[in-house]
């Protein structure tokens, strides 16, 4: 599976220079008090990943991929993998820049809140990947963007019919109740959506005709 | 002697097209040009057998079950695919560092001695490369971890003749050092007619002939004859015959018993093309 890694950070590597930029402007942006990006970095990686479909689609990747050893199998796991990595790594940069610059700023740094918004924004960017990649694997990457945005237009128009026609007093006293299990809850999601979305997704390849 | 590649029964049902009860087999140490025109089925047969499609029938290779056993096998197997590769933004390099950890036997140096044999640059992504360069990395990248089944789909397609004869020069040793065995297809029949041990050839989903080549070329032959000789033929002594403007090319199975029959009938020696040409376009 190693080298199904490789290949994909392979692919990736000349997007790096982009997420260094954008990590030096998050850092510029934190030293003048501007507004928090921290979410754009892990969820960019999600789109760099996302743009490794397109290549892989153009040159028939994926077919090729069954011909190898384990591929099929090798060749989604890797996908998954890099991903979260990415995630993880770019997250994980983003709470160090910004204890430093509130170090650095003489400001209070208040950890535990943080470490929520850390967890939040990678919980956010992997309910991304996993909504995604099955579908991807399913009707390819073009389809699957045509498929993204009605889905999310449809979920705006459902939000806004139920916000204005049903009573969410519930739904907020449910919250209250939840709000000692948050981290926790969030946790178990962040594990759980991916494996379930990669299990989907595997499901979907090892059917799959090339 | 032990096959290699052994095929029984396979089918494939497609809208338009259908792959039909297809068998044959390969026997190793051996080379089998699997031969017929564009649309024929040649690539839908050799994505059956790499376990890309779904199909009906049974498929072994080196004796296993190609849909129980894949990943087995796959560790022994080469593959030439017409147009699917790794993405072209990569390098060879890191097409070398990736099949390290995908291939228990590759070995980096052999497939780097390949690419300088090729005067390929390790650092350039592969979409800087000519049709021919890319061709060649995917045949370096098939010969690098020791297979020992080639399965290749038009390997030599794009390549200028000096190429091709380079390339059919490491396939056939590669038969001889690694005792490897080559399945390819291929629309070069010229090639084929030099290195092939055996000739398979497939027609609108059917196999129509698997051979030996030096049977093949030594007992198929194509007579020609005027309009009134042709008349006098018996149609079981022919397969299948071409009117030309002036004459008639007929295909026939057995020339010797042919040229003992209809004295003094020429027979020309046939070639793979006239086979194609006259199994698909002729008359019977």
């Amino acid at each position: 599976m190693f080298g199904f890694i490789k290949k994909d950070l392979a692919m990736i590597k000349s997007n790096f220079k982009l997420l260094g930029v954008l990590l030096i402007v998050y850092i510029a942006m934190g030293f003048l008090g501007q507004m928090d990006i921290s979410f754009i970095l892990p969820f960019l990686s999600v789109m760099v990943m996302i743009s490794t479909f397109s290549y892989d689609n153009y040159n028939k990747w994926d077919a090729y991929a069954v011909t190898l050893p384990d591929g099929r199998k090798n060749n989604v796991r890797s996908k998954y993998l890099v991903t979260i990595l990415l995630i993880v790594v770019m997250a994980i940069a983003t709470f160090l820049l910004t204890i430093m610059i509130g170090y650095v700023n003489k400001e209070p740094v208040n950890y535990s809140e943080l470490l929520i918004h850390m967890l939040g924004t990678i919980f956010g960017t992997i309910l991304v990947l996993a909504f995604m990649y099955p579908i991807i694997y399913k009707f390819g990457l073009e389809k699957a963007r045509i498929g993204i945005f009605v889905a999310v237009f449809a979920i705006a128009i459902l939000g806004t019919i139920i916000i204005q026609y049903c009573d969410l007093t519930f739904l907020g006293k449910t919250f209250d109740n939840l709000e000692n299990y948050l981290i926790t809850l969030l946790i178990f999601l962040t594990i759980g959506l991916p494996l379930i979305s990669y299990f989907i997704s595997l499901k979907i390849v090892k059917k799959k005709e090339y | 002697m032990t096959n290699v590649l052994e095929i029984k029964n396979l089918a494939k049902k497609y809208d338009n097209f259908a792959l039909k009860n297809i068998s044959f087999s390969l026997p190793q140490g051996m080379i089998m040009g699997f031969i017929g025109e564009n649309g024929a089925g040649k690539t839908t047969t050799i994505k059956a057998i790499l376990d890309i499609i779904n199909y009906e029938g049974e498929i072994k290779i080196f004796g296993l079950d190609i849909r129980k056993q894949a990943t087995k096998i796959k560790e022994d197997l080469g593959v030439v695919l017409d147009d699917m590769f790794f993405p072209e933004i990569l390098t060879p390099n890191d097409i070398n560092k990736a099949m390290a950890g995908i291939y228990k036997n590759w070995d980096n140096q052999l497939f780097n001695n390949y690419l300088q044999e090729f005067d390929l640059l390790a650092n350039k992504p592969i979409k800087t490369f000519s049709k021919g360069m890319r061709k060649k990395l995917e045949i370096a990248t098939a010969l690098a971890h020791h297979p020992k089944l080639l399965i290749l789909d038009e390997p030599t397609s794009g390549l200028d003749p000096v190429a091709r004869a380079e390339v059919i020069e490491i396939f056939q040793n590669v038969i001889a050092q690694e005792n490897c065995s080559i399945f390819l297809s291929s629309h070069i029949t010229t090639d084929l007619e030099h290195i092939a041990d055996y000739i398979t050839f497939i027609n609108d989903g059917e196999i129509v002939l698997s051979k030996p080549t030096n049977e093949l070329l030594e007992n198929y032959g194509l007579a020609k004859c005027t309009a009134a000789e042709f008349k006098k033929l018996d149609s079981q002594d022919y397969l299948k015959y071409k009117k030309n403007k002036y004459d008639y090319e007929v295909l026939v199975p057995d020339k010797k018993a042919f040229k003992r029959k209809y004295q003094p009938a020429v027979i020309d020696r046939i070639t793979l093309d006239d086979l194609m040409v006259l199994m698909i376009k002729g008359d019977k």
